[in-house]
């Protein structure tokens, strides 16, 4: 048998696949969100294996989990908000243990690049007890994701896999053979009641394997090659992981660097040992003081956030700032030019995006509250569309707003979520506003898709992550099934019945639940009808139409005009335009 | 360490990704190192866009140090200086001479281009690469076109950017883009 190794530039993400599936990994499942999206989508192309969209990060979990028990190596992946819905299952399945290797991927965004907070999700694994793998580019990426499933099965234990936006979305290099697998092993689907079933008696003897199995895992993290020390030419000791350790190697290629990447439990004794060696250590790390704290802990002399941030994501330049800070560093490169001032270019809806009109709509009405969820359509809280006051995570559209409704009657409460957010957390909260008469209008835009992630299907698309059709879930059907009985469908780019349907679902007292069904500008198929042009003659330079924020409309010499190239002929500008043929398709004018 | 880097900017839409892949993917052919990250906004259109390539014998970070880009590779004007604090007086700039709107926002253009002027790198080549893809027939071709510019810059021989767009694009896109890139390699001439 001849060997061919393939060289390829990869993404973190590709490099994590590749590593499941040449670690033997045969299920996947998870819900997308940047970073961690394009794991899956990459997994779901080789043939063999299963690899699904759950409808939120608590269903992949447990899905992955059964797979394990039924004795195939399985993976769940998320970001790291995800991992905070997905944390009743990550407790418990930590006494559960695993039969088949079992690794839990998550993503951080330190820099917040898409998200909603940059929380550190290695304390997770402090939390839960069970080790912490890091990688710190593609190349790692995919060696230690085979090699967490070996650790899975070794201590019978979920093992937490933790990247970053820099890890996940950087490229880098790998070199493999294709076909070759990893220790192949037949397991069989297991009952093992005391193992398996946390009732009280059982979980109570559980919790004692897990603490026994965490002193395992502190020999194990001192033995494992995954933590290494690198050793240089000065006397300058470093302790880093992650992205960090690239910072770290390119700004001192000479110092001494114990790099962790088996990061919980800490290998206590031999960065003992390592640290001896010099007079100062610095620990570089990214977000929280995470290994400094368990050092400190441990009674050993070390330094770390004294110089560099908490907050934010690193680079080269914080990261030689902090060494500078701590004297490491003597020599500073200067900047050579100013920055300009320079007009921001923030990110905008879509051109033709079918959730503009509904922000325009409800921007132009007084005295409501309006609470919003995560998706594309969070931009609609920036001006000038400037019609959402609340985003906190997902779902949370929804149950905040049957919380407001019912603590206050001034003003009327209206909730925006998108499909897929509403089969992740939203549904829940929709029973709640019924069961508990929340007087509140529910918008729930149903675009057939998770946009904001790159277009996944989702339990309202009709398709899978691999392909297959299924009867797409009627969003109308499954609300009126709850009992709700104001439940109302609607075009939105028909945008005066829309307009006229909202304002009296607001005025009516109860729930209601309006769905309009434009499907996404740029999924499944890209949808685009002739583009529109202002008529210079009738624009009066109103500005109206700037008010929507399409990226295609711009306004030169006091006229509106539209780009054609961009526009998508969604005719939303059309309608909120106050003069009668000031906007017309390109060919009429 | 000897690494060299190109600066990709722009805004979403503009194809930066696929430039910057096909860089990445010469610099590998050719036997470097090389390591790619990208910065996407929020917006699937609209918002700004960035990637570094960076290549030698072995490269560590995928992100650049403020000052430290040799090259830089920018789709449109305003992106260009929002990036210069990357730039040293050694740098090469290749850019297309185009503006893309913000919503909300006016832009003055001579101003734009004042700024651009006062800038002291040692190459700037800022030329409407879009009428160049017209003439070819594709305003789409625009980026390929600078790719053969920054190509004749770059220690890698033209051999590997021609395997790279065949690694890279889909197959019916890969004449027309070797056509476009020779067609950037002759125009390098001018500016050498």
């Amino acid at each position: 048998m001849s060997f061919k190794l393939v060289k390829k530039i990869v993404s973190g993400n590709q490099a994590i696949s590749i590593g499941a599936y040449k670690g033997n990994a045969r299920f996947g499942s998870g819900y997308p969100g940047t970073p961690s999206s394009e794991i899956l989508e990459h997994f779901k192309n080789y043939p063999t294996v299963t690899a699904q969209w759950a409808p939120n990060e608590k269903a992949g979990f447990e899905a992955a989990l059964g797979a394990s028990l039924a004795g195939v190596r399985s993976f769940a992946t998320m970001k790291h908000v995800g991992l905070n819905v997905a944390a009743d299952p990550l407790m418990t399945s930590s006494y559960t243990g695993v039969n088949a290797g079992f690794v839990v991927v998550v993503a951080d965004d330190p820099g917040m690049h898409s998200s909603q907070n940059e929380q550190d999700s290695r304390r997770y694994a402090k939390f839960a007890k069970v080790p912490l793998i890091e990688p710190s580019d593609p190349f790692e990426a995919m060696g230690f994701m085979q090699y967490a499933f070996i650790v899975s099965e070794k201590f019978d234990t979920p093992v937490i896999f933790r990247s970053t936006t820099r890890v996940s979305h950087s490229l880098g290099m790998v070199q493999f053979d294709p076909r070759t697998l990893d220790n192949e092993q037949e397991l069989e689907l297991k009952k093992d009641f005391r193992k398996y079933v946390m009732i009280p008696s059982n979980a109570i003897q559980r919790h004692k394997v897990v603490i026994n199995r965490l002193e395992e895992l502190k020999k194990f993290s001192e033995e494992t090659p995954l933590n290494k020390i690198e050793s240089g030419s000065n006397n300058i000791g470093i302790i880093t992981s992650s992205m960090a350790y690239n910072y770290v190697k390119e700004i001192l290629p000479d110092a001494h660097i114990f790099k962790v990447g088996f990061s919980y439990p800490m290998p206590i004794n031999k960065i003992r040992e390592f640290v001896k060696q010099f007079d100062k250590v610095l620990v570089v790390e990214e977000l929280e003081p995470f290994m400094e704290e368990e050092l400190k802990i441990a009674g050993i002399n070390i330094e770390g956030k004294k110089y560099f941030p908490v907050d934010g994501e690193f680079n080269l330049d914080i990261v030689e700032e902090g060494l500078h800070k701590a004297g490491i560093l003597k020599d500073k490169t200067t900047k050579v030019f100013n920055a300009f001032e320079l007009p921001k270019r923030p990110p905008a809806l879509c051109p033709g995006c079918p959730h503009r009109p509904i922000f325009d709509i409800l921007h132009s009405i007084r005295n409501i509250f309006i609470t919003g969820d995560i998706g594309c359509y969070t931009l609609g809280a920036l001006p000038p569309l400037a019609a959402m006051h609340t985003t906190v995570c997902m779902g949370a559209s929804i149950s905040m707003a049957v919380g407001i409704a019912k603590a206050q009657s001034k003003e009327k409460v209206v909730a925006v979520i998108g499909d897929s957010t509403f089969f992740h957390t939203g549904i829940q909260p929709l029973i709640d506003a019924h069961v508990n008469k929340a007087n509140m209008t529910v918008i729930i835009l149903d675009n057939r898709i998770t946009a904001m992630t790159g277009g996944q299907p989702d339990p309202s698309t009709g398709f899978t992550l691999k392909g297959e059709d299924f009867q797409p879930i009627k969003i109308k059907e499954l609300a009126k099934s709850l009992g709700i009985e104001r439940v109302f469908e609607v075009d939105q780019y028909d945008y005066k019945t829309t307009k006229e349907l909202i304002e009296r679902e607001i005025n009516h007292d109860g729930l209601s639940v309006i769905i309009p069904t434009r499907p996404c500008v740029l999924a499944p198929k890209k949808i685009k009808d002739k583009p529109l042009t202002v008529v210079a003659d009738k624009c009066t330079g109103c500005k109206r139409c700037l008010r929507i924020a399409c990226p295609a409309i711009d306004f030169k010499n006091k006229k509106a005009i539209i780009d054609e190239v961009l526009c998508t002929g969604c005719e939303v500008c059309k309608h909120v335009c106050p003069i009668e043929g000031a906007i017309v398709p390109k060919e009429e004018k | 360490m000897n690494i060299t880097s190109v600066l990709f900017v722009g805004v979403g839409g503009d194809g930066i990704i696929t430039a910057s892949n096909i860089v990445a993917q010469a610099c590998m052919l050719a036997g470097f190192d090389v390591k790619k990250s990208e910065i996407h906004g929020m917006s699937q259109r609209g918002g700004s866009v960035s990637a570094s390539v960076r290549f030698g014998d072995k490269v560590y970070s995928p992100t650049d140090k403020k000052g430290s880009v040799q090259f830089m590779f920018a789709t449109e004007k305003v992106e260009l200086l929002r990036w210069v604090e990357y730039l040293n007086p050694a740098s090469k700039v290749i850019a297309n001479d185009r503006i893309v709107p913000i919503i909300g926002q006016t832009i003055d253009e001579n101003k734009i281009d004042e700024m651009i002027q006062s800038l002291t790198v040692e190459k700037l080549i800022k030329r409407k690469f879009s009428e160049d893809a017209k003439k070819l027939g594709n305003p789409r071709l625009t980026n390929t076109i600078m790719l053969g510019v920054l190509s004749k810059f770059l220690p890698i021989d033209e051999k590997y950017f021609f395997e790279a767009i065949d690694d890279v694009l889909p197959e019916k896109l890969r004449t027309v883009n070797a056509t476009a890139f020779s067609y950037g390699v002759n125009l390098a001439k001018e500016y050498a």
